[in-house]
């Protein structure tokens, strides 16, 4: 039901009815980019009502801060998901969510997370499969970490203990992969 | 458009899409884009890419969440447009609201202290009065034991007197002067001791000008014993001067503090020993 009520505009048109400040591009953004941005911010925090939290916060963020995204920038979702990005990890590294326990290092989360999120949210994840035959683990590995997980590519190659021009080089060939996939 | 194909394959744009280059290689990669078309292109097929990859990892956040994070935004919403004089007034009322509540709590907790303090000053003084009360009675209470120690003490003396065979009384009798009054003298020659019993006195109450004085006739000189008051309520025995021997005891009225010889016309009674 609520499926045939979400609301799809072009980007366009959803940047000019944003800029203008109407009520029904808060809708349209909402149901076009929530479940793109709480996929990401799920798989950075782990426990789902910080996650749905930080959505909040994200698209606060987004409405008050929209004036300083432009077109020439790059895609919307670029830069919302960037917003979304810092967000959850401004989250789990501050005080109080330490503090609560809550959290499992994030180094022991990167597979975890996926790997709980794909059997608990399966339905929502058709397609999937296709994208993970499509890319090799290893890429798929690397785009996660930078992604999903906030690392820069200096601390994913630390991590993964492989040379910084590897890591640069593998990341691309995901993308390309993905690319090819997409297209 | 080899240096080209060398930049966008250095996997720069990539990063820049995933947010991880430093500010000066942003500004490089936005700088490039807008020089190049071809760069342009490949960072939008990047964004694509990168975009699809959430889609398909997108996870449907629950239906309550949308009207929730809906409601706060187009609650903004209505601030920032629609009703802006509200929105003031709204703020304002929460502005007001919080120090009105710690306001009210000091107000009952002075409120509570104030009439605690009242409560207090009042047992206080019911009890100050009490206490007061209490040592009124007290002191009563003393004062009538030390009275009735006192007698008690009296009575006993008088008793052991009574007791003692050394003592001899001797009633003398109202001379025509006076002929209803009465007194009696103890007189004890071993102990040199003369004693009155106030109590049995009967004798004309005198006035502040005059005294009785006790006499004793030793062989037929009068010797002075000192000099006593007459009183209704006079009682208990009261000791006189010491004297050895007595032939009689005689008692006249005086000018106060008595006199060197007794007044013979004012001799009220009489006795012999």
């Amino acid at each position: 039901m609520s499926k045939k009520r979400k609301i799809s505009l072009s980007e366009e048109e959803l940047v000019l009815s944003l800029q203008h400040r109407e009520k029904i591009a808060v809708e349209a953004l909402y149901d076009m980019y929530s479940a793109s941005l709480f996929g990401v911010i799920s798989r950075i925090i782990n426990d789902t009502a910080i996650a749905e939290d930080v959505l909040q916060e994200t698209f606060v963020k987004i409405w008050h801060s929209f004036s300083s995204y432009s077109t020439e920038k790059g895609r919307l979702f670029t830069w919302m998901v960037n917003i979304a990005r810092n967000l959850a990890i401004d989250k789990i590294r501050s005080k109080d969510f330490k503090n609560q326990n809550k959290n499992q290092e994030i180094e022991n989360n990167v597979t975890f997370i996926d790997e709980q999120r794909n059997t608990v949210y399966k339905p929502e994840l058709t397609g999937v499969k296709d994208l993970v035959q499509t890319l090799k683990p290893e890429q798929k590995l690397i785009i996660d970490l930078v992604y999903f997980k906030g690392y820069t590519h200096v601390e994913a190659a630390e991590e993964l203990g492989i040379p910084l021009g590897t890591i640069k080089t593998r990341l691309r060939m995901a993308i390309q992969e993905l690319r090819k996939h997409f297209n | 458009m080899e240096d080209l194909k060398a930049y966008i394959e250095s996997g720069i744009l990539e990063l820049y899409v995933l947010g991880d280059v430093t500010s000066a290689e942003k500004l490089q990669v936005e700088e490039m884009a807008s020089k190049h078309p071809a760069i342009k292109a490949e960072l939008d097929e990047i964004e694509r890419s990168i975009e699809l990859y959430a889609e398909e990892n997108a996870i449907e956040p629950s239906e309550q969440l949308r009207n929730r994070i809906l409601g706060s935004l187009l609650t903004n919403f209505g601030d920032d447009n629609n009703f802006p004089t509200q929105t003031h007034v709204e703020r304002e009322n929460v502005v007001v609201m919080q120090p009105g509540k710690e306001t009210n709590f000091y107000k009952y907790a002075f409120a509570a202290c104030l009439a605690l303090l009242i409560a207090s000053a009042v047992a206080l003084y019911n009890l100050y009065n009490r206490l007061n009360d209490t040592n009124t009675q007290l002191n009563a209470m003393q004062v009538q034991n030390q009275h009735f120690s006192t007698t008690v003490s009296a009575k006993d003396n008088e008793l052991n007197l009574l007791r003692d065979t050394s003592y001899k009384l001797i009633h003398l009798k109202g001379t025509a002067k006076s002929p209803e009054s009465i007194m009696t003298v103890a007189f004890s020659p071993s102990k040199q001791k003369v004693v009155i019993d106030m109590g049995s006195l009967k004798l004309p109450a005198n006035d502040k000008t005059h005294q009785y004085q006790l006499w004793a006739l030793v062989g037929g000189k009068p010797v002075d014993l000192g000099v006593f008051d007459s009183t209704v309520d006079s009682s208990g025995f009261k000791n006189m001067k010491a004297i050895a021997s007595a032939d009689a005891f005689a008692v006249t009225l005086e000018p106060r503090g008595g006199s060197a010889s007794p007044t013979l016309s004012e001799m009220m009674v009489l006795g012999k020993y």
